[in-house]
């Protein structure tokens, strides 16, 4: 047990910072304060660099844990910029003119204490080996995010989003931990290997097809695809800017590969073809990528506010990597659909930040006169000639989410194109390729507002924020769609690394686990009778 | 395993079990028990005090923060049972020994720290 201790490296650097900063918020001293964003920054930069020297597993990917973790820190170290200036910066201000500081006010330690939480949660979900660990990783992924959405803005619509947030969040883990118990009734394990021998050798019961369903349908929640998308454009809108972003990402990169851990036990190592996944599972999951994506282009193209249209971008990016797990892993770079999804979550968490970003730097002022967030495309509007940068970033962004050639965005999805015909799934290609199509309408009227559009004379300019880190983040994401691109195929090795599964993974099944179906020797039994 | 589906016969059983309570003492009651109507028969609690004013009135929301912290605790010492329970029986000489005790003493750490946060906040300044 003990030596799995060394896989968890990076989440215990992340956890002894969320200690820290919890209680470093309530300091009486502005500038200890204002460290704790520095310290988050400094604790993921320490997990990336764990995260890298990970150590391979025995088990069926065995470089998984390096790419996923490094992947999740480095998009969370990308975000924590665009959180400067989320909460509190209205009661800093007033502290800093003489008023008495209360601790019961402030919310900056509890706020960067559950990004790192949430953070922690998603790179657990990748080391977990067992359903109560995924159950666990997930719920410590969700749990954190939904306080951040009611606190992220002190207006009413945060906290009616945070609210909704969290029933349906508890809705969905009812589900998927109901599949989860379905999974330990039918095979008599919660160990992820032991579950795939018993598969392996008796096939899938009723039971545990249903479960599995189940499973898929709850966790489809996190990443937001079609039976539980519903909640994505409220709860998008209703939270700050900043935090849609982190909900754009994070709890999708957790789902994700959640599916992948849930899928692996009935497929892709049974056989070398690697489409092996049982025909029941493969249709549920080609009705939900299928649904997903045509659902969420086309609600995006009805859409006046730019938040909820990204939401409904986001759902329809779900689709696409959903695509890529049915593709399931093959043997070149270019049929490996796995690592096709987990290299699209990176491109989409650069380019789905971007325009985020781009949100979070812009105010207008509201009918009451106080500066509210940007919310809608018309607010864009004129952008080009107030700040020509940002009209840029958001440019490029969306034409990256949109898929356009030498963009980031291209490159991801080429490879899932690719893995989805290697695969024989051409029906798939033609709704992601009609989807593509459609997508390119919204998010060229979102390129139109800030590029082209004029803005009406009478209205109000968009106002700048003074949070200088969410302009950063913004240049960042811009500077990444274009400049990963020359690193594009050293990523997609990697991606493709880590979801390659073990050549010698049946071995460790007939060793390992077995081993783990029988009860630790530390755990007593009824000796004291 | 194979999925015999005879072992799932309590669960069946179980389930028939709690509807047939249900829906028996909702009959039951309406079949055996007496029928007074009147004023003091509609109020909130028949046989207790008057209840005066609304249910949505405002409570001091000290509540809620202190009973959120008793929950800490709470489930800390459910944690702690099991734990010490099977302490007993782990063979000192076994590696496992010190894995075992560590783990609580994390968990008693993250619980520290959930005090020093709640301190800090001011939770138990009562004035």
């Amino acid at each position: 047990m003990s030596e799995k201790l060394a896989l968890l490296h990076p989440e215990m650097v992340l956890f002894a910072a969320t200690c820290v900063v919890m209680v470093l918020g309530l300091a009486r001293s502005a500038v200890w304060r204002s460290a704790c964003a520095w310290l988050t920054g400094g604790a993921l930069a320490a997990a990336f660099v764990l995260a890298l020297r990970s150590p391979v597993t025995d088990g069926l990917f065995p470089h998984f844990l390096a790419y996923t973790k490094a992947m999740i820190a480095g998009v969370a170290l990308l975000i924590l910029p665009v959180m400067s200036g989320t909460v509190d910066r209205w009661y800093e201000r007033r502290v800093a003119k003489g008023a008495a500081f209360d601790a019961l006010r402030v919310t900056r330690g509890e706020f960067y204490a559950f990004f790192l939480l949430s953070v922690t949660g998603v790179m657990l979900c990748a080391t977990a080996d067992d359903l109560i660990w995924l159950f666990l990783a997930l719920e410590l992924t969700s749990l954190p995010t939904y306080i951040m959405v009611a606190i992220s803005t002190p207006r009413v619509r945060a906290q009616e989003a945070g609210v909704k947030y969290f029933f349906l969040g508890a809705l969905a883990a009812a589900t998927f931990l109901y599949g989860f118990a379905m999974l330990f009734g039918a095979t008599g394990s919660t160990s992820l290997d032991a579950i795939t021998i018993q598969f392996r050798g008796e096939g899938l019961s009723t039971i545990a097809t249903l479960g599995l369903v189940m499973a898929l349908v709850g966790v489809s929640f996190k990443i937001a695809a079609a039976p539980m998308h519903f909640y994505t454009a409220d709860v998008y809108q209703g939270a700050a800017s900043p935090v849609s972003a982190f909900l754009a990402f994070m709890p999708k990169a957790a789902g994700l590969i959640v599916l992948i851990q849930l899928l692996a036990t009935v497929g892709w190592s049974w056989g070398e073809a690697g489409d092996a996944l049982p025909d029941a599972i493969r249709v549920a999951l080609w009705v939900i990528a299928t649904l997903t994506m045509t659902i969420g282009n086309t609600l995006a193209l009805l859409q006046s506010s730019a938040k909820r249209l990204l939401a409904y971008s986001s759902i329809a990016h779900s689709g696409y990597m959903l695509v890529g797990l049915i593709a399931g892993p093959g043997g070149t770079v270019a049929r490996n659909g796995l690592a096709a999804a987990m290299f699209y979550l990176l491109c989409y968490g650069v380019m789905n930040l971007g325009a985020f970003a781009v949100l979070a730097s812009l105010e207008v002022r509201g009918r009451d006169g106080e500066p509210a967030e940007a919310d809608a495309i018309d607010d864009l509007r004129g952008l080009f000639r107030v700040r020509p940068g940002l009209a840029w970033a958001m440019t490029l962004c969306a034409l990256s989410l949109l898929g356009l050639p030498p963009l980031l965005g291209f490159w991801g999805k080429l490879v899932l194109f690719t893995s989805a015909i290697g695969a024989g799934e051409i029906g798939l290609v033609v709704v992601m390729g009609l989807n593509s199509a459609v997508a390119a309408f919204y998010y060229l009227r979102l390129v139109r507002a800030s590029m082209l559009d004029e803005r009406d004379p009478d209205a109000e300019r968009p106002i700048v924020t003074e949070a200088l880190g969410r302009r950063l983040a913004a240049g960042l994401s811009a500077a990444g769609v274009v400049g990963v691109v020359v690193f594009a195929s050293t990523l997609q090795s990697a991606s493709h690394a880590a979801a390659t599964p073990n050549p010698r993974y049946d071995e460790f099944l007939k060793v390992e686990a077995p081993a783990r179906q029988s009860p630790p020797a530390a755990t007593p039994t009824a000796r004291h009778n | 395993m194979t999925t015999d589906h005879a072992s799932y016969l309590p669960v069946l059983l179980i389930v028939l079990m709690a509807i047939a309570f249900a829906v028996g003492n909702i009959v039951l009651s309406r079949l055996l028990g007496p029928r007074r109507e009147g004023a003091v028969k509609a109020t909130t609690y028949e046989s207790g005090m008057d209840p005066i004013g609304g249910a949505r009135k405002r409570f001091n929301v000290r509540f809620y923060v202190l009973a959120m912290i008793f929950l800490v605790f709470d489930v800390e010492i459910i944690f702690l049972y099991p734990w010490a329970v099977s302490f007993a029986h782990v063979d000192p000489r076994s590696p496992d020994g010190a894995l075992f005790l560590g783990r609580v003493l994390f968990f008693l750490f993250t619980t520290v720290v959930a005090y020093i946060y709640a301190w800090r906040k001011g939770v138990f300044r009562f004035e």
